[in-house]
């Protein structure tokens, strides 16, 4: 498959879009750039079912994202406690000479399980609309938003970014008092 | 052919999205939400703006030359 300049440009143009989600995906820079590596060869093999005049980053994303979790999925089966041990994993980050910033936000970020970290990358980060999120996803777009509602609560409360007060005192109260009532 | 049909057709709707009602969620107010928003790009600003590593530039290069001097 020859990819031409133009296309050649254009997913070279892709990368640093990818790299980004893959990091903030996958927490980890080396296996992130794998991801990414993988998802241009495989884009590479199969520019055939790419359909012109579409949206190649979109293409591109869901490449990788279905190369994310076909990897997690195996890994999930290999190791327990994924979730666990990538928290942990991030903590030894930062590496490869880049020093990475927004360590708060991004150990917040990585304990949203990964379908709600995903949405919110895709639609709050990297700015698709929520029907190109449910396409790179493969599921319905209430999903999405909700997945992504789920996501920014979920970070709001692990920052301390707001007064989720709801959620605090009163409703473990109530909760305690219907659990011993 | 067909058994792969089959599988994606078994996937259409996948399981969570019956429990993910949109309107049985709490939702954040505006500020938060926009606080969460800024600090996500931000972060995500970052990790774009980085060099993009050489083994990219030199992978697609390289896949460029092989299949033109294939063609030859």
């Amino acid at each position: 498959m020859t990819p031409e300049p133009a296309l050649r440009e254009a997913l070279l143009a892709a990368v640093p879009s990818l790299r980004a989600f893959a990091i903030s995906l996958s927490g980890q820079v080396d296996r992130a750039d794998d991801l990414v590596q993988d998802t241009l060869l495989r884009a590479l093999s199969n520019l055939h079912r790419f359909e012109r005049g579409t949206n190649l980053n979109a293409w591109l994303f869901t490449i990788l994202r279905n190369l994310f979790h076909s990897e997690y999925r195996k890994r999930r089966r290999e190791v327990e406690d994924p979730e666990g041990s990538y928290a942990s994993r991030l903590k030894v980050q930062p590496e490869q000479g880049a020093r990475l910033d927004f360590e708060d936000f991004r150990s917040a970020l990585a304990k949203l399980p990964p379908d709600q970290r995903e949405a919110l990358l895709l639609v709050g980060a990297q700015g698709f609309s929520y029907e190109e999120a449910a396409n790179i996803c493969g599921c319905a777009v209430g999903t999405i938003k909700s997945r992504v509602n789920r996501a920014r609560f979920r970070l709001a409360s692990l920052l301390n970014v707001d007064d989720v007060d709801d959620l605090g005192p009163d409703s473990m109260t109530r909760a305690a008092l219907q659990g011993t009532g | 052919m067909t058994g792969e049909k089959g599988n994606k057709l078994a996937r259409v709707i996948p399981e969570e999205s019956l429990n993910e009602k949109l309107a049985s969620e709490p939702q954040l107010d505006k500020t938060s939400q926009n606080r969460i928003g800024d600090q996500l790009r931000a972060m995500y600003d970052e990790l774009m703006q980085q060099p993009v590593p050489d083994r990219f530039k030199d992978l697609l290069e390289k896949l460029e030359k092989s299949s033109g001097e294939k063609a030859k």
